[in-house]
């Protein structure tokens, strides 16, 4: 009896402790990240003044946004295209059942290596050998395509069927023939997936990575901000949002056809065809509106390897700046989180189609998450800058809101997926609206809370790492600067301290997430 | 045509085979039965090396085959057609894509590699694959994706794979095990009728005595590894089956364990 009840007590001080140490954690990073209400409610005038000078959008340079919209696309195109057929061999170099020894670590190490790097730090490093461009814009997105790709294909092939590989196996087919008779038909529809979300995503980095100035809408978007025009820069935000929000809705109708092996079936192959085809089009034709200076892309190679030169050693005498700046980067990814777990909750309730029985209240806020999701966490930065002014705290508002674009749609997602049976029986019992909540939906939707949670984490640390490219706080700022004084041995430190910090925030929140699962 | 000599295989610390020895003739069907966990498909596996043996020799047509060998293995398998429980096609790819990856193992050189591992398949292949689909019955749903299948259709599509391997020796393990009477018996019937009419040796496990008795003129039965019964379906006395069948309560665990 005493011995149960001890373990009671034990239980409850260690959840006491769990929670204590959360809540102090929660704490620091807003204290370290300049998290304060007080600047929020000075900033609200300015934000709302903002957003009356961007009214009316000025569309006046429409013939130089619409020349650059098209640029975007083709830098997402290409960089999407040219990953994939470097992610398709590594793929399958990196699944475990097809692949083995040496070179299964090797492959695997280096998906993972390309995958920890932010888009737009490739792109600021290549910008250096390559110069400025849309040019670098599609070999910056490739090589993060290629660590996303290569990581999602070998996961897709490491979860095939294994019987009918035995059974190809069985007629005493030569092995390529297993990979592309057994393997092969039922990763690709999943690798087709795969790139439209990867298109999808390059996409909206696309629209961003002008800011370091490697192509695309981005630049004027800079430069309208920079030079207080809002109303032109209004222009482009809109024409962000729509380009994105386009493919976005596009992409997730293939997807889903696909997935449900509606693709190209009878009653599609026309629709289809012809689907496939204008894309095809749109991407040959891309490339004439995407000048690639092959005589610069010849002269870059040497330069790279002279800035990798430049790199060595890597100069540490500045570390213990950089690591509490590192520190500030990782608390402002905490506190983003926090904030945007916190309006999610509401917010996912809301738009949960099987909470709210009012189409008009979780289509609206449907609709708010989707706005919220197309905007490239920098883009927001760049318009909180102006707001609440410089610092991480104009990266944590960023990082929030762009976070709550992901959470509220998967808390939404979550719940509507829920088993109805738990919450009739609880409602059966003569439960109101909110135990019903909180009896028979939290606890069937909190560990894929925390799960998302985690994951969006792990997404705001390393998007905090470059939220000082814009002057939001963090250590991109520190990256950018020893770019442009060409300090490159200082550069390598910073980089060094970015990834390790992402991997080790990869691994852990990976861990967290078996854990919580 | 098949030779089984002493063979022994242990899973983890159990005898699955212990010792069985079998001869099947040129031509013959012979039904494998047995209580579950008895060692039957471990049995048909070691045909087509999916399992070696610790110990023993399996001889196909007149060469052993050599479990060490990936090519040599290759090539027995080559002549050897599988036809499963659970089907195991491809579920994304057509009925068609499915029969004509049968051919694969013929297709292992120069040329006929290349475009075989690319998915062009040679006319006449595609040619014959029609007429095997023809022959099972389900010509019409050729191009249809095989998740879209019945149970039963799907072990036609299977049957079809094997015989495009063009296959001196068929195993089947358990090939109705997972259909419904009336399509069971079809499907059996099938079988036996590939085994009179083309002279393709056959074994095949099977779970229902009723079937065997009624389909087989000879009947291999399993227990604990080894051969307890080897003779014509009317010498089966029901003091043999009995004694096939006496342990099966204990065996369920044990086959849980391995399935696990």
């Amino acid at each position: 009896m005493s011995g149960s009840l001890i373990a009671i007590y034990a239980r409850r001080v260690k959840v006491f402790l769990l929670w204590s140490l959360f809540i102090i954690i929660i704490l620091l990073s807003f204290r370290v990240s300049n998290v304060d209400i007080k600047t929020l409610v000075e900033g609200f005038p300015y934000a709302v003044f903002l957003i009356g000078e961007m009214f009316p959008p000025d569309f006046s340079r429409w013939e130089k946004i619409l020349l650059l919209s098209i640029e975007t696309i083709a830098m997402g195109f290409w960089g999407t295209i040219l990953g994939m057929i470097i992610s398709f061999p590594l793929g399958f170099l990196s699944a475990k059942n097809t692949s083995g020894g040496i070179l299964y670590y090797i492959s695997k190490g280096l998906a993972s290596f390309l995958r920890s790097i932010p888009e737009i730090v490739y792109a600021l490093v290549l910008v250096i050998s390559f110069g400025f461009g849309a040019h670098v814009g599609v070999l910056a997105l490739s090589l993060s395509t290629i660590g996303l790709l290569s990581k999602f294909y070998a996961e897709a092939i490491e979860s095939i069927d294994k019987n009918p590989v035995e059974a190809i196996q069985a007629t005493g087919s030569h092995g390529l023939g297993v990979i592309r008779h057994a393997v092969l038909p039922q990763v690709f529809p999943l690798f087709m997936a795969y790139n439209l979300y990867q298109l999808d995503r390059n996409i909206r980095y696309a629209t961003v990575l002008g800011l370091v100035g490697a192509g695309g809408l981005g630049v004027e978007l800079f430069t309208q901000m920079r030079s207080f025009d809002y109303q032109q820069a209004a222009a482009v935000i809109i024409v962000i949002f729509a380009i994105i929000t386009i493919i976005d809705r596009v992409s997730a109708r293939l997807r889903k056809d696909i997935i449900d092996g509606k693709f190209m079936n009878k009653e599609n192959k026309y629709k289809d065809s012809l689907l496939m085809l204008i894309v095809s089009v749109i991407a040959i034709l891309s490339l004439y509106f995407m000048p690639v200076d092959f005589k610069q892309m010849a002269y870059g190679i040497p330069r790279t390897w002279e800035f990798l030169k430049g790199m060595f050693p890597p100069d540490f005498s500045g570390i213990a700046v950089y690591l509490k700046l590192m520190l500030e980067t990782v608390a402002m990814g905490i506190s983003g989180t926090f904030l945007a777990v916190a309006i999610s909750i509401p917010i996912g309730m809301l738009s949960a189609r099987n909470v709210i029985h009012a189409p008009l209240v979780y289509n609206i806020m449907k609709e708010i998450t989707n706005f919220l999701r197309a905007m490239p966490e920098l883009m927001l930065a760049l318009i909180f800058v102006v707001a609440v002014g410089l610092g991480p705290f104009a990266g944590v508002l960023a990082i929030a809101l762009s976070s709550v674009g992901f959470l509220g749609k998967f808390y939404a997602e979550a719940i509507e997926n829920v088993d109805p049976k738990p919450i009739e029986a609880v409602e059966a019992t003569g439960a109101r609206f909110t135990q019903r909540i909180l009896h028979a939906v939290f606890p069937q939707v909190i560990p894929l809370f925390n799960s998302y949670n985690l994951f969006l984490l792990d997404k705001s640390i390393r998007e905090a790492t470059v939220m000082g490219i814009v002057g939001a706080g963090g250590i991109g700022f520190n990256l950018v600067m020893s770019m442009r004084a060409f300090d490159y041995q200082e550069t390598a430190t910073l980089i060094l301290i970015i990834l390790s910090t992402i991997m080790l925030v990869d691994w852990l929140s990976s861990y967290l997430r078996k854990k919580v699962v | 045509m098949v030779k089984i000599e002493n063979i022994k295989k242990r899973f983890s610390g159990r005898d699955v085979l212990d010792g069985a020895d079998m001869l099947v003739r040129k031509g013959e069907a012979v039904a494998l039965i047995g209580p579950s966990g008895s060692g039957k498909t471990t049995l048909i596996r070691a045909i087509n090396g999916f399992v070696v043996p610790d110990s023993g020799k399996v001889i196909v047509g007149d060469k052993e085959i050599n479990y060490k060998n990936k090519e040599s293995l290759r090539q027995t398998r080559k002549k050897i057609g599988m036809i499963y429980q659970l089907f195991n096609l491809v579920e994304r790819a057509s009925a068609l894509e499915n029969v004509m990856a049968g051919a694969l193992g013929r297709l292992d050189n120069g040329v006929n590699l290349i475009s075989s591992t690319i998915g062009l398949f040679h006319k006449k292949e595609r040619d014959n694959a029609m007429e095997l689909l023809k022959f099972v019955g389900i010509e019409d749903k050729a191009f249809e994706r095989v998740d879209r299948l019945s149970g039963g259709q799907k072990q036609r599509v299977a049957v079809a794979r094997a015989l495009m391997q063009d296959p001196e020796l068929l195993l089947a393990d358990e090939p109705i095990a997972n259909l419904d009477p009336k399509t069971s018996r079809k499907i059996l019937d099938l079988l036996l009728r590939i085994n009179m009419e083309k002279g393709i040796t056959m074994i095949c496990v099977l779970h229902h005595l009723d079937t065997v008795t009624d389909n087989f003129n000879r009947v291999v039965a399993l227990k604990n590894g080894s051969i307890c019964f080897d003779g014509e379906t009317h010498n089966l006395t029901h003091n043999h089956i009995h004694d096939i069948y006496e342990f099966e309560e204990e065996n369920v665990e044990e086959t849980r364990c391995l399935a696990a």
